[in-house]
């Protein structure tokens, strides 16, 4: 067990020392981050965010810079985690680091992929512009040492009236030797003017060690873009998963995101949500499952700072055995953000007595002319149901997962890829069999 | 066959049922008809098995084993199957799915081989057919959103595929307009043959109309208080239940 000050000056001394590293490209938002890690503190309790996140998965181990490691992935790896067709554009990130040599890249121009190291080196604007502007304001310290320690990255550009046909695969695998690694995935997405496109991503692993996954995620929606954005994190029951997405909408946009949280020994899951255009419309949807020695984190933060902006967000949970799990759902309507419509609920199923939700949905309103409106349930398996399908000869255990599965359907069924949903499925009902016959 | 003796049941601490007697034996149907709050639902959840029904004293024998110790999937396995009087919605669930488990349930229980989808969608489709009944059911999730005829069609279907030897209709006849009724009785007449014997719950004459019984039973203050033939049942229809009550006073 590593002290507070210790933990500290580990990160600390992390991000000092890649300033040191001479990148011509280095920009001034990774100096910036490089300064913001040396004054940050170490995320706790007395935070509002942080208040009921357990923290010594985070901050018991002193993770060390993740390598590629590529000599411990095959290629039958990566055919196995995808989720959707061998043929579709997948991009495979290692450890955070990008892989050509294991990814499926179009050549058609249809899409711009590359890593953000090599974009920066190159003076893409865009990119110079817009990696750490999102993540960069109000950053934890963690979000801060993803950018001061910028490794490759991917950048992705969908050129302005694209609509891509078929769905763009990220795969994160998570995989390596030494135990307590840190790996520091950066993805910056960009959709220009009334593209059009989906992108999946794929949280997995092959192995198993104890490990932090830092990922951050900047979103940018330019007018009239649409992306639909369904995740699934199904890491190792080792790891701990943190996850900050960052999302910018322009004027008319829209965002659809279901994020899966089944895996992972912990894990956080923020949504930062603004508006730069109004009319936009955003959905996010989240599911989260967990058992013992398992918590999930969801965190929203949506700032509606512009007239006549939509956003829906909808998190359901099942919680078994000892599982934990945080929902914390902010919403601000700022006092220009007239005809805002925002909606935020979160709903909760408890198999046991040892599991244990905080729920805290928040809905702050400064403007007068808007409909809002927030819910929260926490609930058991509700009787009548469970005895309609016993009553159908069908065995309690298998009742309960019957019942679970349809609860969390809604969200699940939102990702709109079969292959996604059928897996997050299977996890699911296998999950609840192994809890259920315990 | 069905076997009911000196039946005491409670429900949260009140006793409902207070001594009730029956006999049903293969391929007779049995119609149970009674003022509201007389125990008729009581009588049904009891027999399925729902916990909050808690037997009090006296035996439930069926087809020579102790049906009061047995789980309500173990019930089913068995052959026994309630038509709910307010079916459950069940979200998320896929009715064809939901009856494809059930069905199965039961079958591998009874150490028969499972039903293939495919083999399955053919057979809920011929008993589709058979009860005039369009597909639009197995699409929905489990009675979610469905209306009370809709529901109650679809207890129907359940219990077609399922075949019971012993089938419970509670209630199916409350809120049901005549064209939904006759779809309902129909069901069961399909049904019905020397070997499956049917109890069948009603407040009203009218479903035995449609569905004829050969006993009818009234019951009343938690105990049978008189049993007769079906001309039972259009005497009540006539007379109301006080008559059937002083009388027993």
């Amino acid at each position: 067990m590593n002290s507070a000050p210790n933990v500290l000056q580990h990160y600390r001394r992390l991000a000092a020392d890649q300033s040191g590293v001479a990148h011509d490209w280095l920009s001034r938002r990774q100096l910036h981050a490089v300064m913001q890690v040396q004054e940050l503190p170490l995320p706790d309790r007395r935070s509002e965010s942080w208040r009921y996140t357990p923290l010594p998965p985070l901050l018991e181990q002193l993770f060390q810079p993740a390598e590629p490691e590529e000599e411990l992935l095959y290629a039958d790896d990566v055919a196995q985690l995808r989720l959707t067709d061998a043929g579709n554009p997948c991009i495979v990130l290692l450890n955070g680091f990008f892989m050509p040599g294991f990814s499926t890249l179009p050549d058609d121009g249809s899409v711009q992929i590359q890593p953000l190291r090599t974009a920066l080196a190159g003076g893409d604007k865009t990119v110079l512009a817009r990696v750490g502007e999102l993540s960069g304001e109000q950053a934890h310290l963690f979000a801060a040492l993803n950018m001061a320690m910028l490794g490759e990255g991917v950048y992705v550009r969908i050129p302005a009236g694209a609509v891509l046909a078929s769905p763009l695969e990220i795969l994160h695998i998570s995989v390596s030797f030494e135990s307590e690694r840190l790996a520091q995935p950066r993805l910056l997405l960009v959709l220009e003017e009334g593209a059009q496109a989906t992108v999946v991503e794929h949280y997995a692993h092959v192995g198993d060690t104890l490990r932090l996954n830092n990922v951050v995620t900047e979103i940018f929606l330019e007018a009239g873009a649409q992306l639909h954005h369904p995740r699934l994190q199904n890491e190792s029951l080792r790891t701990r998963h943190l996850n900050s997405l960052y999302l910018r909408q322009a004027a008319d946009s829209r965002y659809r995101g279901v994020t899966l949280a089944l895996g992972g020994a912990w894990s956080r899951s923020e949504f930062h949500v603004g508006f730069s255009g109004a009319g936009a419309d955003c959905g996010l949807d989240g599911f989260y499952l967990s058992g013992d020695r398992q918590s999930h984190g969801m965190h929203l933060d949506v700032i509606h700072n512009l007239p006549g902006c939509v956003s829906r967000s909808r998190f359901k949970g099942i919680l078994h055995g000892q599982g934990k799990a945080v929902f914390d759902g902010n919403i601000e309507v700022r006092p220009d953000a007239q005809k805002t419509d925002a909606r935020l609920s979160n709903d909760n199923l408890l198999l046991s007595r040892d599991a244990e939700i905080a729920t805290k949905p928040r809905l702050e309103i400064y403007a007068d002319d808007v409909q809002c409106s927030h819910g929260t349930t926490v609930g058991q398996i509700d009787e009548e149901m469970l005895f309609y399908l016993r009553s159908r000869g069908i065995p309690h255990a298998q009742a309960v997962n019957m019942i679970c599965s349809g609860f969390a359907d809604e969200i699940i069924g939102a990702c709109g890829l079969e292959t996604l949903e059928n897996q997050a499925r299977e996890l699911l009902s296998r999950q609840l069999v192994q809890a259920l016959s315990a | 066959m069905l076997s009911v003796k000196e039946l005491h049941v409670a429900v949260n601490g009140k006793e409902i049922l207070k001594g009730l007697s029956l006999e049903i034996k293969p391929g007779e149907v049995h119609a149970i008809m009674g003022p509201n709050g007389s125990g008729k639902s009581t009588l049904s959840k009891a027999l399925a098995g729902r916990e909050e029904y808690k037997v009090t004293g006296g035996t439930v024998t069926w087809k020579g084993e102790n049906l009061l110790e047995l789980e309500p999937e173990e019930r089913a396995h068995r052959g026994i199957f309630m038509a709910f009087q307010y079916p459950v919605e069940i979200p998320g669930v896929n009715n064809t799915y939901f009856m494809h488990q059930s069905l199965n349930a039961i079958r591998k229980a009874r150490g028969e081989p499972e039903l293939t989808s495919v083999e399955f969608m053919r057979l809920v489709r011929s008993k589709l057919k058979a009860l005039n009944m369009d597909e639009t059911l197995l699409k929905r999730y489990v009675n979610t959103g469905f209306s009370g005829g809709e529901m109650k069609r679809n207890e129907i279907l359940q219990m077609t595929l399922l075949e019971p030897s012993l089938a419970i209709l509670d209630e199916t006849d409350s809120g049901l307009d005549i064209d939904a009724l006759k779809i309902v009785a129909q069901g069961v007449n399909n049904l019905r043959n020397p070997e499956r014997s049917m109890l069948v719950i009603t407040h009203y004459q009218r479903l035995l109309d449609y569905i004829e019984p050969d006993v009818v039973h009234v019951l009343s203050g938690g105990k049978i208080i008189r049993t007769g033939d079906k001309s039972l049942a259009l005497e009540l229809e006539e007379k109301g239940y006080g008559w059937i009550q002083q009388e027993a006073a």
